[in-house]
């Protein structure tokens, strides 16, 4: 933002140019041809500011709150239809989670909702101490404990057991204490995507009658927060390397070890679930969102990064929207004909080699990103 | 309480004088005219760097919330690899011991303030300041606080560290310690089944407000936040008053988390320049006298060196001496993660320790049975060198005029007396932390706008507890680089010890004692020269 005495100066600049005259012949300007490219970045940070971060964080509090309604149905009317939608319900909310880890910045942080939500491993040990020696449990309560014992992961242990050996439970193996639990977490839960959704779209410090929604700083750089329409995409473009690369390199990788001695079931994120597959695939799809400006259900017609790439190389940009399909494709395709679960599939040797073929895609498409497509922003004449 | 600040001169802006300038030279065609006067405008040196860590600055970042997060670019692909291992360790939740499944992951406490260290330092820049729900007037520390009380028992100011006086070491609380650990795991106390997960004691931040007013009618509202203890271990509830840390010769100072970017190039800062500029005695007579903090240095210690005393340079009142013994007595001080520089749990002979390994069968002494400690010499080490090879983001906007006035407005009014711009990092065979430096390290022409000095701060920013030498006024100057991607990196950082000030304009108006000729400076800037000052800044 220009300030009142730059205009003074830029003025001061212009009377003093038309005030001095001189030779016509000595002020020729020099036109000096422009190296990089131009892209406007108003319409498509609109678009995934919008389109895809708000309405993501919006999809993730609607599903919130029906996974806390039926948590609530479990709770009153433990039943296995009662339990089976609860486990589908924390399935269906998953996944607005995970593919907004493409986008990990501003109040998910901020508001430490991240730890809240997704903190891994969690602390069996304290809930089942906690399970064993209190007599009830409720949202307030639940607010004060460690991240270790609430959010997706405790919901998750409580609804499926422990996954070793199956990711089902039967309604009596659930004890009124631990639906109890599971209701109180679920409603802390949904605070928390409320307060996330909020920080976006009414204040960002919800306790500040004055400050503006998060999504203002990034659809009007030139604040605080972002100094400009560059800092926005570089955002963007990074917090897709963050997940590409903490997917091929952390959560695959780390279980999956050197080689087939080596693996660690332990390290699996989802494993009482057996959901690690879809949480992946929902962290590259993530990716592809923000990269196309568009969810597989929303028009296609809309600006998303690919825009940004293809104003400075068509065929790049072709490229990595090719290899984010084939690392999705790749992770899809780990589960086998036999439908393996990830926990077992790190251990069983032919899954391992569909496994390596999804690392080696991540691999692919984190080198274009950092190598190939975040170099833009030095080339971009903003 | 209103504070109302008059503006009682005029002052000769820089701008002003920007602009005379270019009108004068501009139409002076005539080199050899010597009628006319010409004004050149001064910039000082640091006006147009863009590269604040010189080549350790960070590449395709500095514009975003990754600005303070990368590795520096010259880094071997062997250091690489150990910064991205202490990338892992450094955002690593810590669990309960003990923790079958997850080893690694156990000794958690027993008493804490956060589970990992990118809690209080969340994308490795500053927390989020706390602020209080409508309708309460108080909230409670807990998971989401990045920031935590220091505490000591008061026994007056310490001149020169010596054996006598236990290097002027700060005295503990008798049964807590140095440090208030508000977090607990599930069973640290006694009464656990009504206080789970509760420390040694809960702490409460509400806020005071004040406001500002320019001349000009402007005003700026600034908060301060006051601190309430209950709930201690030692005692029961009926008696809070009785307890250790409630009696009046217990100080406290709260320390929020701090971006930890360039430190290894701080630390590489030669010590003799930071001396060179030090006046204890302000000989020079312009209201300003840094001072040194000679500091106890536990690698000194553990190398059975006869003077166990640095420089101090790390911290908020500059009381470690390097990015090691800082880090490593995070993790075991604010995580409760005992290392091999801090094999002992933080809360070691205590009632509450001693109690809590009574309950739970001596199961998380902080030990293994070979007697290692929770967090091995390899984490510790990583994790160390993560915090020494962060990059320094590069600057934003150099070329905008505001911010180029700015600059002009940065020197002029004083800024720089403590906030020094630039520094030369030692080169050739050195040792950080008591290892060797990494090379990308060493002759870097770095621009942190620190001197590395105490200075006294006045009574509005005192937290009135002394940390070595530095006494409950001083306060070590905050280096400014990476200052303006603060917000970028988290929205709801503030500035400050605390946390208190939501702006840099804020933390200006903080500023008092040494530096309150140069906040009356500012104060009487008009607007346009006070936002572009604040513009400098944040193009740090």
């Amino acid at each position: 933002m220009l300030l009142k005495t730059s205009t003074l100066a830029l003025l001061a600049v212009l009377l003093l140019l038309s005030a001095c005259g001189g030779s016509s012949s000595d002020t020729t300007p020099v036109i000096v041809e422009p190296t990089g490219f131009t892209f406007d970045a108003t319409p498509m940070i609109t678009n995934l500011t919008n389109d895809i971060i708000v309405q993501g964080y919006s999809d993730l509090n609607a599903k919130a709150e029906l996974f806390h309604l039926s948590a609530l149905s479990l709770l009153n009317s433990p039943t296995e239809e009662t339990l089976l939608a609860t486990q589908l319900a924390w399935q269906t909310v998953r996944e607005p989670w995970e593919q907004g880890e493409a986008h990990i910045f501003g109040p998910v942080d901020a508001l430490s909702i991240d730890p809240h939500l997704d903190t891994w491993p969690l602390n069996t040990s304290d809930l089942e101490s906690l399970l064993a020696t209190q007599n009830g449990f409720n949202a307030d309560v639940i607010k004060l404990f460690n991240d270790d014992v609430q959010g997706f992961h405790t919901m998750e242990f409580l609804l499926f057991g422990d996954g070793l050996t199956d990711n089902t439970k039967a309604i009596n193996e659930m004890t009124a204490l631990e639906r109890e639990y599971l209701a109180a977490t679920a409603e802390v839960f949904r605070e928390y995507t409320q307060s996330l959704f909020d920080a976006w779209t009414i204040r960002h410090d919800a306790n500040d009658t004055d400050s503006s929604p998060y999504k203002d700083f990034l659809l009007t750089p030139g604040n605080d927060f972002y100094a400009s329409d560059l800092g926005v995409v570089e955002e963007l473009i990074n917090g897709m390397i963050g997940i590409v690369d903490e997917v091929g390199n952390g959560k695959i990788s780390e279980p999956f070890g050197s080689d087939i001695s080596s693996t660690d079931t332990s390290l699996v994120e989802s494993q009482y679930s057996w959901n690690s597959l879809a949480d992946f695939s929902n962290n590259i799809q993530g990716v592809l969102n923000v990269y196309l400006g568009r969810t597989p259900t929303q028009s296609s017609a809309d600006i998303g990064l690919i825009d940004f790439v293809k104003a400075a190389d068509a065929p790049l940009a072709d490229r990595v929207n090719t290899e984010i399909s084939t690392a999705i494709d790749a992770i899809n395709s780990i589960s086998g004909e036999n439908n393996l679960p990830f926990r077992q599939a790190i251990n069983n040797a032919d899954a391992r080699v569909r496994i390596q073929a999804a690392i080696d895609a991540l691999g692919v498409l984190q080198t274009s990103l950092e190598s190939d497509v975040l170099t833009l922003l030095k080339k971009w004449n903003v | 309480m209103n504070r109302i600040v008059d503006r009682k001169t005029e002052f000769i802006t820089p701008i002003n004088i920007l602009l005379a300038g270019l009108l004068i030279v501009g139409c002076n065609n005539d080199s050899d005219s010597s009628s006319d006067k010409i004004i050149q405008p001064v910039y000082p040196d640091y006006t147009f760097v863009e590269n604040s860590g010189d080549k350790a600055t960070a590449i395709d970042a500095s514009d975003s919330g990754h600005g303070f997060s990368t590795p520096i670019s010259t880094l071997s692909e062997e250091e690489l690899g150990q910064h991205l291992a202490g990338d892992a360790n450094f955002e690593m939740a810590f669990t309960t011991a003990p923790n079958a499944e997850h080893p690694e992951l156990d000794g958690l406490g027993p008493v804490f303030n956060n589970q990992d260290c990118n809690s209080c330092h969340q994308r490795d820049g500053r927390p989020s300041t706390l602020s209080v729900p409508q309708g309460q007037y108080r909230i409670l520390l807990g998971a989401n606080a990045g920031l935590f009380l220091r505490m000591s028992i008061d026994d007056g100011e310490c001149a020169k560290p010596s054996t006598d006086n236990n290097y002027c070491k700060n005295i503990p609380v008798e049964g807590f310690g140095t440090q208030l650990f508000h977090r607990g795991v599930l069973k640290a106390r006694d009464d656990w089944q009504e206080n789970p997960f509760i420390g040694q004691a809960d702490v409460y931040l509400s806020y005071e407000y004040t406001t500002v007013t320019y001349a000009d009618g402007e005003s700026v509202e600034l908060k301060r936040p006051i601190f309430t203890i209950n709930n201690s271990y030692d005692v029961v509830n009926e008696q809070q008053m009785d307890s250790a840390i409630m009696q009046a010769d217990v100080r406290y100072s709260p320390r929020n988390g701090m971006p930890i970017f360039g430190l290894g190039l701080l630390e590489l800062i030669p010590e003799s320049d930071i001396l060179a500029i030090s006046d204890e005695l302000d000989t020079n007579n312009d209201g300003i006298s840094g001072r040194a903090n000679w500091v106890f240095d536990p690698i000194k210690a553990k190398n059975n060196d006869p003077i166990p005393v640095s420089l101090g340079r790390f911290g908020w009142k500059a009381s470690t001496p390097s990015v090691r013994v800082q880090s490593l007595g995070a993790l075991r001080g604010d995580m409760g993660i005992t290392n091999p520089l801090f094999p002992d749990e933080s809360i070691a002979n205590t009632l509450l320790h001693e109690r809590y390994l009574a309950r739970t069968g001596f199961v998380d002494t902080g030990v293994d049975e070979q007697g290692n400690a929770e967090a091995s010499q390899e984490f510790s080490d990583d994790v160390v060198f993560y915090a020494e090879t962060l990059a320094v983001p590069a600057r934003r906007n150099v070329n905008n005029e505001t911010v180029i006035a700015g600059a002009v407005l940065f020197e002029d009014i004083g800024c720089v007396s403590c906030h020094q711009p630039d520094f030369v990092t030692i080169s050739g065979e050195v040792s950080i932390g008591g290892l060797p430096a990494p090379e990308a390290l060493k002759g870097q022409h770095i621009y942190p706008f620190t001197d590395m000095l105490l200075h006294d701060l006045g009574e509005g920013l005192a937290d009135n507890r002394r940390d070595f030498m530095a006494t409950g006024r001083e306060w070590k100057t905050r280096p400014l680089w990476g200052a303006g991607l603060t917000k970028t990196v988290n929205p709801a950082a503030g500035f400050l010890h605390d946390g208190r000030a939501k702006t840099v304009e804020e933390a200006i108006l903080w500023h008092g004692g040494e530096a309150k000729q140069v906040t009356d400076k500012f104060v009487m800037l008009e607007k346009a020269e006070r936002e572009a000052l604040v513009a400098f800044v944040m193009s740090l």
